[in-house]
């Protein structure tokens, strides 16, 4: 079986620019493009979300998809499983707007629709070989990838950047 | 009262604490809230690699090599791109400044031909002064005459296409030498500033240094241009300033009376204002009203031209503005054009301040338009303040919140008046810096930003400035915040050190000198002309240095580059939108000594910023062998 | 193995218990789980019944199995049945129709029940409920029929959501509180200030400061409620919604340490060998203080389940306890968060509040300012998992503590 692929932020190389966000906003749009999107009312929701770390760090932030989602755990209304993907998943008409999920997500990434009284997240943008935001990112600070291969081209580029400092 | 330390933070000025926790207690949204979800501010923005000057893009430049793009669409490189970016913002500074100088030019001319409604010539010396410098004949004419004569030759300064632009002509010979050797002595206003449009436009001028030069030559013709009409056109309509006594901060807003402030930049709208709040009439019908008088206050540079001619409070400067209305104390916002937010609109909403928009450039989202013409001024004036007296009845007592800070001041030393206090001559004051008394000279100006503690990197600098025997010419917002700290008094040679407090206390000045608004900082080049002249040396050569702590608008942007270009070592507080380039920040920073004998250091501690300065003094003064 | 002889024997067919269920089949595909439910229907999701009330919701929508993170197979649950006793000597259980079932590791989970609070007379009327299991719910549905005000006895949280329901299907509501303010276990009455608003804004009527004495009735039920003000409120229906008692009345001489709640260790085991508690039953132990604590809260009984489950399935997994307080919910379109520790009266807490026109906010700090122990939001409950984290893992809070005051914080502050 394949690794599920993961969204990774290297958070060094974030401009804090929003493209995510705005990417993500229009993949999850009626029209998936940005004019339309722009026009839909009530607007779409993002799922990621680029944080302000004083005094100078920019960091994007989205559904980690916990080993042991605590949201799932939590949920009052059985509303937030996990799909044959290993996507967790909240099923808008199991939720009641309860916002249990909210208060126990550590990063932050459960989204209130405030129109509709429902929770939403990240959804790994299942129509897209790669999530919206990762694809938007100009500087790659979002990767999507497996963890052997991410951890891998960490540790090369590591060992490339060692190798160069020796060889100056 | 004690306030939490995100209030304390935002500001060093007490009555902005009180403020903001009033505005916190009435849900009010200030600036630094709307700063604070801005934040992240976008990096691409930050480095200036974004470019919008056509519809293949827009493009950004990844500042990482081995990810995203290292050109736009067109084959523009970071460089180029950050380049365009930086003289766009000195064109648009530019302009605004120019404009300004051509709306005094336009009053003039309407004055001289007796089509004003409201204007006098005040200052003849200067009139004169000036008709001369333009080579206008003057014996057996009229003032009036001259006047016309003088308007035509400035007005066509802003149009003009060959040739060279006046005033470029008061800076030292070396000085111009330097500029007509880069090709950078301007040939007309508008020209440079179209000339950089057309430059920017995609598929045109794609060479970082050359773009560089042409920003450069735009910004010489606001200072020595745009800029230094608007100044001398002022003192000939208004008057030229002379130290007078005001005071400054919210504290000036009066329970009361009807509160007028007038806020932006040019005189021509708050000179009349000010002369329409004398009105008895429009006073008797304000203390019908039941308020005990009409008080005008200034708001940010508008505050700096009244102050300096006629010793009108001034009630904060550019971070202050929404806190002004907060007040709940002022029945008329009056403006006109450059540095109001367009915030101020919901916020008059929620209080009974009218917002007065008076210029046909300049419209805002909740303010009633009455639109200002010179040809009728005092008439439109009347009204204005007439609106303002009549919605005194609306005021609400219970909203109403002034702070009881208030400071001293003393104001309006324009060059003139410097040399009056001087006994007429620069001498004293080339004594005192060939002695050490004075070490330099330093001019500190610019605006507010919420990126940096109000006020602090205006007043921590010009503070270390004066303690080390800097003496500072200020003017603009930095001149607002040392007035409210109390640095514009002559006790405060005090916090001097022995040398500057011993010259200031021998001339009754303070050691920090209230120069006038931001086009006024063409009094400052006026000064280090003069200066350099006397020595016989290029301004470049001299012990002093500029420095723009809290900058944030595009005329800050052409500003440095004037000051720069004028040889003189500028400090910025707040960080360009240049980094992504490394070639345009090495030549901001370096190279451009080698072509105008000056540049720019970004240093975001005032502390640490002063101390630059300090030291290029230090070094200017051991080249000149002081 | 018999039938009547499984290796995991759990007491108690909701969230505690089935969460251990699930657990234990995490881990041990094969051992066999029986879950003992004294309700006659399968596994629910408790917190929806007041749904049943309103309409919005069918019981049968309700269901555990299938949902959420309860897929596991192979759950034996055997409804409608009530355990009388336990012998942990024996390893044995015996249900109140005699019959006996023998267990290898049990697990107590059976919850709690309404608390009847004696001073109030007449509660046996008909019409009068305390709201606990889906039977009462469709008892309650079915009153509403001829019912025109509805009395609430009790300002908690569950009193407010089935005032809710009772609103949806139009009747009037009265919310008597003895407190000086609803939801007072959750927070102080200056925190619920803009919740107060919001639910008088929705149209309940709300009398605080005042309880009831007695519950008036004939022959058609429920006629009205006197309170100790001296006045009478009319009414057809009344709700009681005074806190729980854990239900133990099974285990007395059983030797299983009771102290209010069945005493547990750090690893949810009860005094003798392979027994288990979690749940509204448990004691466990509050994280800031390390005090004995028991809450009746979904989500808790939930995580210390599985945790249950987990060492019943021999995977030993300390329980991190539990704060007195952690809530979410949205009553009348005004979300809050309240966790940890929020009363604050005579204490010498750092306490930070922050009101706006639509939030308030209120962080709680230990007395030497060095940690988050308890926050309020209301309004705005952006990134509240994001403090309870803090609070919970007793995190310095020395980096970042002026964004906590300021509600900026974020999980970047987190990430290297």
């Amino acid at each position: 079986m394949s690794q599920p692929k993961e969204i990774f932020v290297k958070t060094d190389r974030c401009m804090g620019c929003r493209s995510c966000i705005i990417a993500c906003a229009v993949a999850h749009s009626e029209s998936k493009t940005l004019f339309g999107a722009v026009a839909q009312s009530p607007g779409p929701k993002n799922r990621v979300y680029v944080e302000w770390v004083a005094p100078d760090k920019k960091v994007p932030i989205v559904c980690r998809q916990c080993e042991d989602a605590p949201c799932m755990y939590a949920c009052i209304s059985g509303a937030i499983s996990r799909n044959e993907k290993g996507i967790v998943v909240t099923d808008p008409d199991k939720c009641i707007g309860c916002w249990t999920c909210v208060m126990v997500c550590p990063y932050g990434v459960i989204g209130r629709n405030l129109e509709t009284r429902k929770a939403y997240r990240c959804d790994r943008c299942p129509d897209r070989d790669i999530p919206a935001c990762v694809s938007a990112c100009p500087t790659g600070a979002l990767v999507y990838d497996t963890v052997p291969a991410y951890s891998g081209a960490v540790r090369k580029q590591v060992s490339q950047a060692l190798s160069k400092a020796e060889g100056e | 009262m004690a306030y939490n330390e995100n209030i304390l933070n935002k500001s060093i000025d007490p009555a902005v604490h009180q403020m903001l926790a009033r505005a916190e207690t009435l849900g009010l949204e200030t600036v630094w809230d709307r700063y604070e979800k801005m934040l992240p501010e976008c990096g691409f923005g930050e480095l200036g690699v974004c470019c919008r000057n056509c519809n293949m893009g827009p493009c950004r430049i990844s500042p990482f090599e081995d990810q995203g793009p290292q050109k736009g669409v067109c084959g523009a490189t970071a460089d180029i791109i950050v380049a365009r970016n930086l003289i766009r913002m000195i064109a648009g500074g530019a302009a605004a400044h120019s404009d300004h100088g051509r709306d005094l030019a336009h009053t003039l001319l309407l004055t001289a031909q007796g089509k004003s409604g409201g204007y006098k010539i005040k200052d003849e010396t200067k009139l004169m002064a000036l008709a001369k410098e333009y080579g206008i004949d003057v014996n057996g004419r009229s003032k009036e005459d001259i006047a016309l004569a003088l308007a035509k030759n400035v007005y066509a300064e802003f149009g003009k296409q060959e040739g060279y632009v006046q005033f470029t002509r008061r800076a030292p010979d070396k000085r111009l030498a330097v500029w007509q050797k880069a090709g950078i002595d301007p040939r007309g206003i508008d020209r440079e500033i179209v000339e950089i449009m057309h430059r920017t436009h995609i598929g045109v001028d794609n060479d970082p240094v050359n773009l560089i030069l042409q920003g450069l030559k735009a910004s010489i013709a606001d200072g020595w241009g745009g800029s230094m009409i608007a100044t001398e056109i002022s003192d000939v309509l208004f008057g030229t300033p002379t130290p007078t006594r005001s005071t400054v901060n919210l504290g000036v807003i009066k329970a009361d009376q009807v509160n007028i402030i007038v806020h932006g930049h040019e005189p021509v709208l708050s000179e009349m204002i000010m002369a329409a709040s004398n009105d008895p009439d429009l006073v008797s019908r304000a203390t019908a009203a039941g308020a005990a008088g009409i008080n005008v206050t200034g708001m940010c540079c508008t505050g700096n031209e009244l102050m300096m001619r006629h010793g009108i409070p001034i009630a904060g400067n550019f971070l202050q503005q929404e806190l002004a209305v907060i007040t709940g104390a002022v029945e008329a916002m009056i403006v006109d054009v450059q540095c109001i937010m367009p915030s101020l609109g919901d916020l008059c909403e929620c209080f009974h301040t009218r917002f007065i928009s008076t210029s046909p450039k300049a419209k805002f989202p909740g303010a009633v338009h009455m639109q200002f013409n010179e040809e009728k001024a005092l008439e439109i004036a009347k009204s204005i303040v007439e609106s303002a007296v009549d919605n005194f009845t609306n005021r609400n007592p219970a909203k109403v919140f002034i702070p009881d800070e208030k400071t001293d001041c003393m104001a309006g030393f324009s060059t003139e008046a410097i040399l009056a206090a001087l006994g007429g001559t620069l001498d004293p004051l080339l004594d005192a810096i060939k002695s050490g008394a004075v070490k330099g000279i330093a001019g500190v100006v610019g605006c507010n930003n919420p990126k940096i503690k109000h006020d602090h990197g205006h007043v921590a600098l010009v503070r270390e400035l004066v303690k080390n025997n800097v003496l500072v010419v200020t003017t603009g917002c930095n001149a607002i915040a040392c007035a409210k700290a109390g640095l514009m008094v002559p006790e405060a040679a005090n916090t001097a050190g022995d040398g500057l407090k011993g010259v200031c206390q021998s001339l009754g000045v303070p050691p920090v000198l209230h120069m006038g608004s931001c086009v006024d900082i063409s009094r400052i080049l006026t000064v280090c002309a003069a200066i350099a002249n006397a020595l016989d040396v290029d301004i470049c050569d001299l012990p002093v240095a500029g420095a723009a702590p809290e900058w944030m608008s595009e005329k800050a942007v052409s500003i440095g580059a004037y000051v720069v270009s004028s040889g003189i070592f500028t400090v910025l507080g707040t960080v360009p939108p240049v980094l992504g380039s490394p070639l345009v920040t090495n030549i901001l920073t370096h190279a451009a000594n080698d072509v105008v004998g000056a540049a720019f250091a970004v240093e975001t501690d005032p502390i640490k910023g002063a101390g630059l300065m300090i030291a290029h003094i230090e070094k200017k003064r051991q080249a000149l062998g002081l | 193995m018999t039938a009547d002889d499984s290796q995991y024997m759990i007491v108690g067919g909701c969230a505690a218990g089935m969460a251990a269920a699930h657990a234990i089949r995490e881990h041990d595909r094969q051992g066999t789980v029986t879950v003992i439910s004294e309700e006659p229907c399968a596994p629910y999701f408790r917190p929806l019944i007041p749904f049943v009330i309103s309409g919005k919701n069918q019981w049968e929508q309700m269901a555990l199995e299938g949902c959420g993170p309860y897929t596991g197979s192979n759950i034996f649950v055997r409804t409608h049945s009530r355990v009388a006793s336990v012998n942990p000597a024996a390893r044995s259980v015996f249900l109140q129709d005699g019959t006996c079932l023998g267990y290898q590791k049990i697990l107590f989970a059976t919850g709690s029940r309404p608390h009847m609070p004696p001073d109030i007379k007449g509660v046996d009327a008909s019409g009068v409920f305390a709201l606990r299991t889906l039977a009462h719910a469709k008892a309650m549905a079915q009153r509403v029929e001829q019912t025109r005000h509805a009395v609430m006895l009790g300002g908690g949280l569950l009193n407010l959501k089935t005032a809710f329901a009772l609103l949806e299907r139009h009747l009037k509501v009265t919310l008597v509180v003895y407190s000086p303010e609803v939801l007072s276990q959750l927070m102080a009455p200056e925190d619920a200030l803009l919740i107060r608003k919001a639910l008088e804004n929705a149209g309940l009527t709300i009398k605080t400061g005042v309880s009831a004495t007695g519950i008036l009735s004939d022959s058609t039920g429920v006629t009205g409620v006197t309170l100790d003000d001296g006045s009478h409120l009319a009414c057809q229906m009344v709700c009681i919604g005074k806190g729980v008692r854990p239900n133990v009345d099974y285990l007395e001489n059983s030797g299983i340490a009771l102290e209010n709640g069945i005493v547990t260790d750090r690893y949810t085991a009860c005094n003798l060998p392979d027994t288990f508690a979690a749940g509204d039953v448990a004691i466990t132990h509050e994280p800031i203080s390390g005090a004995p604590i028991s809450t009746a809260l979904w989500t808790n009984a939930v995580e210390m389940g599985r945790c249950a489950g987990q060492n019943m399935a021999g995977i030993k997994t300390a329980y991190t306890g539990t704060f007195g307080i952690l809530n979410a919910t949205q009553v009348a379109d005004e979300p809050f968060v309240s966790m940890g520790v929020v009363h604050t009266e005579n204490s010498d807490c750092q306490v930070f509040r922050q009101a706006t026109k639509t939030t308030y906010r209120k962080m709680v700090f230990d007395a030497d300012g060095t940690r988050l122990i308890g926050a309020v939001f209301v309004g705005d409950i952006t990134n509240a998992g994001l403090y309870r984290y803090v609070i919970r893992e007793r995190l310095p809070v020395s980096g970042f503590k002026q964004q906590i005051i300021d509600h900026t914080l974020n999980y970047g502050y987190f990430m290297r």
